[in-house]
């Protein structure tokens, strides 16, 4: 279990997180949401040890994670951030096996091969295996990136913000496979997500921040409600709920309409 | 195939290239001639190598393609230092130390340089690889003007010893500089080769190299002190080659048509030696010596950098 107890993270004079303790339930999709600069983004960033906290303790199942050996988190979590400008000459066989290298410091064996197969085979880019990675559209590349995360077979994956540019068909296979990393293999995902529909459907759990702090957090029955999201978003809302899920209406609720 | 023809064709180029130059018109003088030759051709391969790998690896930790190990300063302090010695303890200097300790305290001093730039920046767990060349560019410009300052402040006959260190080139080269650069070189070849695949997953961007368990400071650290260790003996060889590195990394991943070290780093080789010696061979033959490798190499590939500069930003 990944948690954090007292956690302050200052840029300069900045304080971007505020006295933040929290638990992240193992074998959960957990999502992060709230409004730009909320800190989210941040939060992730201590988890995955790309930032040092200013103050407090991280901890991943009682251990102080600063504690662990670089190369030994990279087996535990992985981290995908948005894939950048990248220019680099690559197929995607090859950087779904750059997801090997805590394990094989770069001598990929029989066993790695195996993983690498099984990440291609789980996002279904069997035919995109020896395209390279430049010729990709924006959504294939998030899937090909996805899969080296896959292949790092980390009991944890974090993820910032998967679904940024892309298209509704892509962003719904991301998720769903997010979803079955986690019921199937019994992962840990906890991802920062924008799209309030996409957290409130595909996790089990919701953290929502904001100004540096938690402002409400929960299963996700519990947070996606009018109040705890107006409070958040400073937004009204309308959540229509169904059998399928929920569906939250921000565009045009009904509720401001009779404001005006 | 036409990968592979590249691949091991720029290696058979420089071999007809290396074969020409130590043959044509040598008049088959093993005696006297063709031993010369030799050393200068050993001299242009250690310096081939060293450009190569310092560009190529600076390329990967900058994330970068336009950028040398030149912009971080590096040929700037060693010019500085030359000067100093030159105003400091005047011709003296030359008998004092001489060439092989010249040498060997710039690397020192070069290391040095590249560890302080790095300590200094990476103090607060901000690594930002921007700021680390901004501060190079800055640096060296200062550099600079301290070397043409001292320039002025020393004698004409001391002045014509330092353009010797300014336009260093390969018809000085003695065999005992190119038997001690060559196995430092080696060395240096040697601890790159164990880490290729570790610089493979540096030029996918700090924080994926993170995540995927890279030690990130201490790997940076140690590829920066190799380059400073690299460009020390390829200064002390051919003189500052500004832009020669961006043209030979460029044209090596064209060719290569990956960014794998273990085919970019050979290639990469390959094409700055077959570079130094046409170079070479044009200032014996062609030039009669009125000029200097250092000034051809800079010709052709400033104006390839340019070109570069142009393309790029009109992509952009």
């Amino acid at each position: 279990m990944i948690s954090l107890s007292h956690v302050y993270k200052a840029y300069g004079n900045q304080q971007v997180l505020n006295d933040v303790s929290i638990e992240f339930p193992p074998g959960q999709v957990t999502s992060l949401i709230g409004p730009n600069g909320a800190g989210k983004t941040t939060l992730l960033m201590l988890i995955a040890r790309l930032q040092a906290p200013t103050r407090g303790e991280l901890k991943l199942g009682g251990r102080s994670i600063a504690s662990i050996p670089i190369r030994d988190y990279a087996k535990q979590v992985a981290t995908l951030r948005q894939a950048p400008e990248f220019n680099l000459r690559l197929t995607v066989e090859e950087l779904v096996a750059f997801g090997r290298f805590p394990y094989s410091r770069g001598n990929l064996t029989a066993a790695d091969h195996q993983a690498i197969d099984e990440a291609i085979t789980f996002l279904s880019l069997q035919a995109l295996r020896l395209s390279y990675i430049d010729e990709l559209s924006g959504g294939q590349r998030q899937m090909a990136f996805l899969a080296m995360t896959i292949a790092q077979q980390t009991d944890y994956l974090l993820l910032d913000e998967p679904l940024n540019n892309l298209d509704m068909k892509h962003a719904v296979l991301i998720m769903r496979a997010l979803r079955r990393l986690c019921d199937e293999q019994g992962r840990t995902v906890i991802l920062v997500v924008h799209d309030i529909n996409f957290a409130a459907n595909y996790s089990d759990h919701i953290v929502a921040m904001k100004r540096g702090a938690v402002h409400c957090h929960g299963p996700v029955a519990q947070v996606v409600n009018e109040a705890c999201l107006r409070d958040l978003f400073d937004l009204d809302f309308e959540i229509l709920r169904s059998e399928q899920g929920f569906v939250c209406n921000y565009f045009n609720p009904s509720t401001s309409r009779e404001l005006i | 195939m036409s990968r592979l023809l590249a691949r091991y064709g720029v290696w058979l180029l420089v071999l007809a290239l290396a074969l020409g130059f130590l043959l044509l018109g040598s008049g088959l003088d093993f005696a006297y001639v063709i031993p010369k030759r030799l050393t200068r051709l050993a001299a242009i391969g250690i310096a081939g190598v060293c450009i190569a790998y310092a560009s190529v690896i600076f390329q990967t930790i900058a994330g970068n393609r336009i950028l040398t190990p030149a912009i971080m300063g590096y040929e700037a302090i060693y010019l500085l230092f030359q000067a100093l010695l030159i105003l400091l303890l005047g011709t003296q200097s030359l008998v004092l130390l001489g060439r092989h300790g010249n040498v060997l305290l710039s690397i020192l001093l070069m290391l040095g340089y590249s560890w302080l730039i790095h300590r200094w920046l990476f103090r607060n767990g901000r690594n930002n690889v921007y700021m680390l060349l901004l501060l190079g560019l800055v640096l060296s410009m200062v550099m600079a003007t301290f070397t043409q300052f001292i320039q002025l402040k020393i004698s004409p006959g001391e002045f014509s010893i330092l353009q010797g260190f300014n336009y260093a080139s390969f018809n000085k080269a003695q065999p005992a500089q190119v038997i001690y650069s060559g196995l430092l070189v080696a060395l240096v070849c040697l601890l790159v080769q164990r880490t290729l695949p570790l610089l493979d997953v540096l030029s996918l961007g700090r924080d994926q190299a993170i995540s995927l368990g890279v030690d990130y400071l201490r790997s940076v650290s140690l590829q920066l002190a190799l380059i400073a260790v690299l460009v020390a003996v390829s200064t002390s060889l051919v003189g500052p080659t500004a832009f020669m590195g961006v043209f030979v990394a460029n044209i090596t991943y064209a060719l290569a048509r990956t960014n794998r070290h273990r085919v970019t780093l050979p290639m990469a080789s390959a094409i700055a030696i077959a570079l130094l010696i046409i170079a070479q061979y044009l200032v014996e033959q062609l030039f009669n010596y009125n000029t200097s490798v250092s000034i051809l190499i800079n010709l052709v590939c400033g104006v390839y950098f340019l070109t570069l500069m142009v393309r790029t930003r009109g992509s952009a």
